[in-house]
């Protein structure tokens, strides 16, 4: 079996070398991979937004957003333990190999954005999938307005990429806002949930675009106050999580509304997710 | 057009079983029912035996199959990937009308879109089809009102109509050309290969006693789900019958949702395989974590007929997704095969209660 | 030809279906649409079998236990172990739990092991605790002790009745002739507490109160007294004990109907009339792991014998088997209280009987059930022989764990083989000829698909090698052989040969020298019929302040029989997952009204009290149970399983049992 249509890896997954493993918040682990035929590493590129099926050799494939920007960035995977396959990644250590076929999915919609404001808004390992188009924008940080962050969890130690956040922050003008639920020693932040930060953070509303990637109740709490501020729902995106398996669209386990999230999606924007009639 | 005597299936069939896997009706030694399957040999497959109770589509798209398998070594950490074998060439013959549509749509479905699904093609390529033409259709059919017979238009290499004692070979590719020269057939003369038409016009015209007014409404039920006028409680009424048991799915032609799983083969070794699913099932949907965004039995019923009727779906196969072969009438545990369906929802549209 | 005839092995509807092979295994399953029951159905279950039979979750090696961990041994060694260690108990303290899902030809060689050879009577069948009872009251009663009716009288009854069992999950295709009967018109009545998918596609839903479906039941055989609408002959000379049974009715004051079972009188009594019409009627119930306790049963018969409506073509109670086989094995005689065919163990000439058909001396005492054995203080049981598992017996871990031997059967992992000394690898079902008998008495021929790994044995034959080591030397070398010997042991199952069932799709019995074809009506063949002694005292299990809640306990789709059985499929096994993602720490389901009332919402925690245990659970708002009622899936954690076995006296009862308990917000 052989490439066919895109240059993505369709059917056999790609044997990769994970190089580094870096603990992240609790149950979370980046693992930082190449691939062993230096062919398929050339001819692996991949689009801000889009998804990866990762295989662990023996336990199983899922779907992962791809946090890495396409530029200037090391291939690698941020993934939260929470069934049997990625606990099963979770196990493996420097050296380990996993199966990689992809990059799947339509990505972000960057050349109808240059220009504008962007505001990501995340919560708790939302942040993952968004990590790539923040990396790309902030490299571009002159082919776009105000950029801002507004981002929240559960609780302090589990903000996603804190030493990574610091790093970008010294990016000119890279405005970001942090939030978590419940006080705690030690924080001096803001308190509560996302969507009580989006008023806090005057957004721009013209010429903006906004980003937001996080639990169903924390986006449509977040859509409500965009909404309510001015934005409107074809300058939301998203990207939505399914259980996909094939990733080419093919099994139909991603359909939603008359779409599949593996090849329309995953990125949407609410204004398209609207018409999904489905729950999110 | 070409004449081939009934006698001389065989030698058809034993054509073709020289360079292919030979798949057609057969009549079950023991239960005496039919069945697509792979034949003992070329005098096997009876083409005047009813249609299956299978849909062909397990040729291609196997019930359940180990599309590659993994070994990792331990110390070397070295891992290879083996996809599964090439299947063989196979030939089917006898397929229905209304089978071969929907092996059409399964092409079109999992061939045509942005990506090609590389294990359908394997055992898709390198196939020989030769369809069959129902001269008079069986109770559970409706395919006139889902344009899908009764006769063959596309997709086969030899298409056979029985026209009493001897079968009028219509040739639809140049490797079926060259099987009827190969055979030596003698070429149909004007007045006996006219017969194909009077004999689709003869099994059309028997439709009218069979497919009422639920079956000849498919067209607008298709234009009901596909700009979503239907009621929630027509969803409920049919989903209150689900069983959940799949097995629509499993008997349509046209179904290919599919699951992929991994094994454990012991130390070291695993295989990849991928088996029929359904959307009927609570779990088809459901992610990693707590959120199935399609709980309710409904709206998983609500998925599939959209599957089979909208117009939208029908984009992906360039035509309905049902090929009215109403096998689904026959399997469901909860009497909502896709004619019942189309009921309910007439009923909903002509303003009657959709409760009995 | 790829597609292989069959009988589908999960519940004991009996379905036929095609099994598709190749390569030497099972690669899928087809329904097969000339099966007189299946008729072309499958479940969720049967369309999936094929993932259970290629699983390579297999016990494939003979093991035994040394320095405390389970070695690979050769199997002619351990079957040798095995016999020698087990003759060195005494006869009470050995015990044999047959599986409900082995051939007859399979249980009926280990009942003769246990008899014959190792001289016991302690021989039982796993979650068969209902379908004991449905035998004894029909036996008492003078009818077949097994379904009168057959599942094509379904297709036929004016008038059906659903007593409790949720059968679209449990017995799906039983459930599906019901339904599509109803869609052509007959009267399908549901009589259960929790609203089912069956009670939401019944003409009529009596949503009684937990527990009292007997008074019910007798409240409907009183309606046709008082009204006049008693068959005749069911008072006459075919029948007895109709005036004892109409005394313990005087004990039913209608007045307090409702109060004790939640219906209105009205509804009950146009259910009874509709009942007492012309037309052929009947009744669906669970019968084995969780069926009905035995005044409920009786209640049914004696209220069909009233009717007119048993022993009667097309009518009758039937007694739906939630596992393959439960029927066949007791008819094998897998029970402490019957040799095969229903003699009585502990009966002289019963004794003599099987004496003389096995050449050995039987024990002239009958048996102990495994459970009984397990919990008697001090220790009675010795050494216990499994086929195949029971997560029922996991209640008694500790005194598993204390036995001296326990020898374990099975074709599959399991983790019950944690207790065992000796592991003897079983062939699956589609690796050997066996026949299985099913809830309407058709015996059916399933024969072998594919070969099983070299050390691997059809039970039957680990039996027979069993015996051999004991020096007995048993005749029959093939299962064809094993029917011979049935026939001639079992009269009902005396005409019965392979021969004749290769050709068709099984033979209901009686199966004998005056029913060489079976017989599917056995409401007609002459015999008195009587109505069961029941009692007069009618009460109900009531809410009480202190525990407001009347709690019941069912089973779903995708959970059945030793779920580790489930566990090896991948659709039923993500089916059972996904209820499980949405109610991790298990359900208790409850009203809107109680919901509202505690102060929870659907997925919130709640504390579920009884006078014996407590859990923690989630709360389902579910409208399929009334106000003061409550449901738990039995099977979903640890956590419900635990506290339900606390309940097990309660419980033992089946459907109809009920736990008072307090729920309460966490």
């Amino acid at each position: 079996m052989s490439e066919t249509g895109s240059k993505a890896i369709v059917t056999v997954p790609a044997v990769a070398v994970i190089d580094e493993i870096r603990d992240e918040i609790e149950d979370v682990k980046t693992f930082y991979f190449s691939f062993e035929d230096p062919d398929v590493a050339r001819s692996f590129r991949v689009r801000s937004g889009q998804f990866i099926m990762c295989t662990v050799f023996g336990a199983g494939e899922f779907a992962v957003s791809l946090p890495f920007s396409p530029e200037n960035d090391r291939p690698h995977l941020s993934v939260r333990q929470v069934g049997k396959v990625t606990r099963a990644l979770h196990e493996l250590r420097p050296g380990d190999k996993i199966g990689v076929r992809g990059p799947f999915g339509n990505g972000f919609p960057f050349e109808d954005i240059k220009g504008k404001n962007v505001i990501y808004v995340a919560g708790g390992i939302g942040l993952i999938p968004l990590r790539s188009s923040i990396v790309h924008v902030l490299q571009h940080r002159k082919d776009f307005g105000r950029i801002l962050l507004i981002y929240g969890s559960k609780t302090a130690k589990e903000l996603m990429y804190r030493y990574m956040i610091d790093e970008w922050r010294k990016t000119e003008g890279f405005e970001t806002y942090f939030t978590i639920d419940n006080p705690e020693p030690g924080w001096d932040g803001h308190v509560g949930f996302v969507h009580t930060l989006v008023a806090p953070a005057s957004i721009p509303v013209k010429e903006t675009v906004a980003f937001v990637c996080g639990p169903p109740l924390m986006f449509n709490a977040v859509i409500k106050e965009l909404n309510k501020a001015g934005l409107k729902d074809e300058a939301i995106v998203s990207t939505l999580e399914r259980h996909m398996k094939c990733g080419i669209g093919k099994c139909q386990h991603c359909a939603i509304g008359r779409t599949l999230v593996c090849t329309d999606g995953p990125v949407y924007t609410y204004k398209q997710i609207k018409t999904l009639g489905e729950q999110i | 057009m070409h004449i081939l005597p009934k006698a001389d299936l065989r030698r058809l069939t034993g054509a073709l079983a020289e360079r292919h896997a030979l798949y057609g009706p057969v009549r079950h030694e023991v239960s005496g029912e039919v069945i697509f399957d792979l034949a003992a040999g070329p005098s096997e497959i009876d083409l005047d035996i009813p249609i299956p109770y299978n849909p062909p589509k397990g040729v291609v798209f196997p019930q359940a199959e180990r599309i590659m398998s993994f070994s990792c070594d331990r110390a070397s950490k070295a891992v290879t990937v083996e996809p599964a074998p090439l299947a063989a060439p196979k030939a089917l013959v006898g397929l229905r009308p209304c089978d071969l549509n929907g092996l059409l749509c399964l092409d079109r479905f999992m061939l045509g879109q942005e990506y090609v699904d590389e294990v359908f093609l394997e055992h898709r390529k390198k196939m020989f089809i030769v369809s069959n033409t129902c001269v008079h259709p069986f109770p559970q059919c409706f395919c006139a009102c889902t344009d899908s017979g009764p006769a063959a238009v596309e997709g086969f290499d030899l298409d056979l109509t029985d026209i009493g004692g001897e079968y009028l070979v219509l040739t639809g590719s140049a490797k079926g050309g060259e099987l009827v020269r190969g055979l030596g057939l003698a070429e149909a003369p004007a007045a006996k290969a006219a017969l194909r038409a009077k004999a689709v016009e003869a099994s059309v015209a028997l439709f009218d006693a069979q497919a009422k007014d639920n079956k000849a409404w498919i067209s607008r039920a298709v234009n009901r789900i596909t700009t979503g006028f239907i009621p929630h409680e027509v969803w409920e009424y049919i989903g209150d019958q689900c069983f959940e048991c799949g097995a629509c799915a499993f008997v349509c032609p046209s179904c290919s949702c599919f699951n992929i799983e991994d094994f454990k083969e012991g130390e070291g070794r695993s295989a990849r395989e991928r088996a029929w699913d359904s959307c009927s099932f609570e779990g088809y949907a459901r992610m990693a974590g707590d959120h199935n965004p399609r709980k309710a039995v409904e709206d998983r019923r609500n998925k599939r007929f959209f599957c089979k009727l909208s117009f939208s779906q029908s984009r992906k196969y360039l035509r309905p997704g049902c090929v009215g072969c109403g096998r689904c009438v026959r399997v469901c545990p909860g009497d909502i095969g896709l004619p019942n369906v189309v009921t309910a929802i007439r009923r909903e549209t002509t303003k009657q209660v959709p409760h009995e | 030809m790829i597609y292989k005839t069959g009988i589908c092995n999960f519940c004991g509807t009996g379905c036929g279906h095609l099994m598709k092979v190749g390569e030497g295994t099972v690669k899928g399953v087809f329904a097969s649409p000339g099966h007189p029951v299946g008729a072309g159905r499958l479940c969720v279950r049967g369309w999936h079998i094929h993932e259970l039979l290629a699983t390579r979750e297999r016990i494939t090696r003979a093991q035994v236990r040394k320095d405390g961990a389970l070695r690979d041994v050769p199997l002619d060694e351990a079957i040798a172990l095995a016999a020698d260690r087990l003759a060195a108990f005494p006869p009470e303290a050995v015990a044999f739990r047959a599986s409900p899902r082995a051939s007859n030809e399979d249980n009926y060689l280990l009942g003769k092991l246990a008899r014959a050879v190792f001289g016991t009577n302690n021989i039982d069948l796993a979650s068969d605790a209902g379908h004991g009872h449905t035998v004894d009251v029909l036996l008492e009663s003078g009818g077949l002790p097994a379904a009168l009716a057959s599942v094509a009288d379904i297709r036929e009854a004016g008038s059906l009745l659903v007593l409790g069992i949720d059968i679209t999950r449990q017995n799906p295709i039983l459930g599906s002739e019901l339904h599509k009967a109803a869609r052509r018109g007959a009267r399908l009545v549901t009589l259960s507490s929790r609203r089912t998918q069956i009670a939401k596609l019944s003409g009529t839903h009596l949503q009684n109160r937990p527990g009292s479906m007997r008074i019910v039941l007798a409240a409907m055989a009183k309606v046709l007294l008082e009204e006049g609408l008693v068959d005749r002959a069911s008072t006459g000379e075919r029948t007895a004990g109709f005036d004892g049974f109409a005394r313990a009715l005087d004990g039913l004051d209608m007045g307090r109907l409702a109060g004790l079972t939640g219906l209105d009188l009205e509804a009950v009594r146009s259910t009874a009339r509709a009942l007492a019409g012309p037309e052929a009627a009947v009744a669906v119930f669970a019968s084995g792991i969780s069926g009905l306790d035995r005044e409920t049963i009786a209640m049914a018969h004696n209220l069909f014998l009233l009717a007119g409506k048993a022993g009667r073509k097309g009518s009758g109670l039937l007694a739906a088997t939630g596992i393959s086989n439960i029927a066949g094995s007791w008819d094998m005689g897998a029970t402490p209280r019957f040799l095969p065919g229903y003699f009585k163990a502990g009966d002289a000439a019963a004794a003599d009987r099987f004496g003389r058909l096995w050449s050995a001396g039987l024990n002239g005492k009958p048996g102990r059930t495994v459970e009984e054995l397990l919990s008697s203080s001090p220790a009675a049981l010795k050494a216990l022989v499994v086929a195949e598992h029971d997560e029922g017996l996991i209640r008694h871990a500790e005194a598993l764990a204390a036995l001296d031997l326990v020898v374990f059967v099975g074709a599959y992992d399991n983790p019950f083989t944690r207790f065992a000394h000796i592991v003897l690898p079983a062939a699956t079902y589609a690796e050997a000829d066996g026949t299985y008998t099913n809830t309407e008495r058709r015996i059916q021929l399933n024969r072998k698909k594919v070969e099983p790994g070299p050390d691997i044995l059809p039970a039957w034959r680990i039996w027979t090698a069993i015996a051999a080591k004991r020096g007995v030397a048993w005749p029959a070398k093939t299962a064809s052989d094993v029917m011979k010997e049935i026939a001639a042991a079992v009269p009902a199952y005396s005409a019965v040969t392979y021969e004749k069932l290769e050709k068709g799709f099984g033979l209901q019995w009686p199966c004998d020298e005056g029913h060489p074809k079976g017989c599917p009506h056995p409401g007609e063949l002459p015999g008195r019929l009587s109505f069961a002694a029941v009692s007069d005292r009618f009460t109900a299990p009531a809410p009480t302040d202190e525990y407001p809640f009347l709690l019941t306990a069912g089973t779903d789709n995708t959970f059945w029989h030793t779920n580790v059985i489930m566990k090896k499929t991948h659709i039923p096994r993500r089916e059972y997952n996904a209820l499980l993602l949405l109610y991790p720490q298990g359900l208790v389901e409850i009203s809107a009204e109680d919901a509202a009332r505690i102060g929870v919402r659907d997925k919130r925690p709640v504390k579920v009290v009884s006078a014996s245990g407590s859990m923690q659970v989630a709360a389902k708002v579910s409208t399929d149970v009334r106000p003061g009622t409550a449901y738990v899936p039995y099977f979903i954690g640890d956590m419900i399983t635990g506290f339900l076995d606390a309940h097990g006296s309660l419980l033992e009862g089946g459907e109809e049992s009920v736990v008072p308990v307090r729920i309460e917000k966490v």
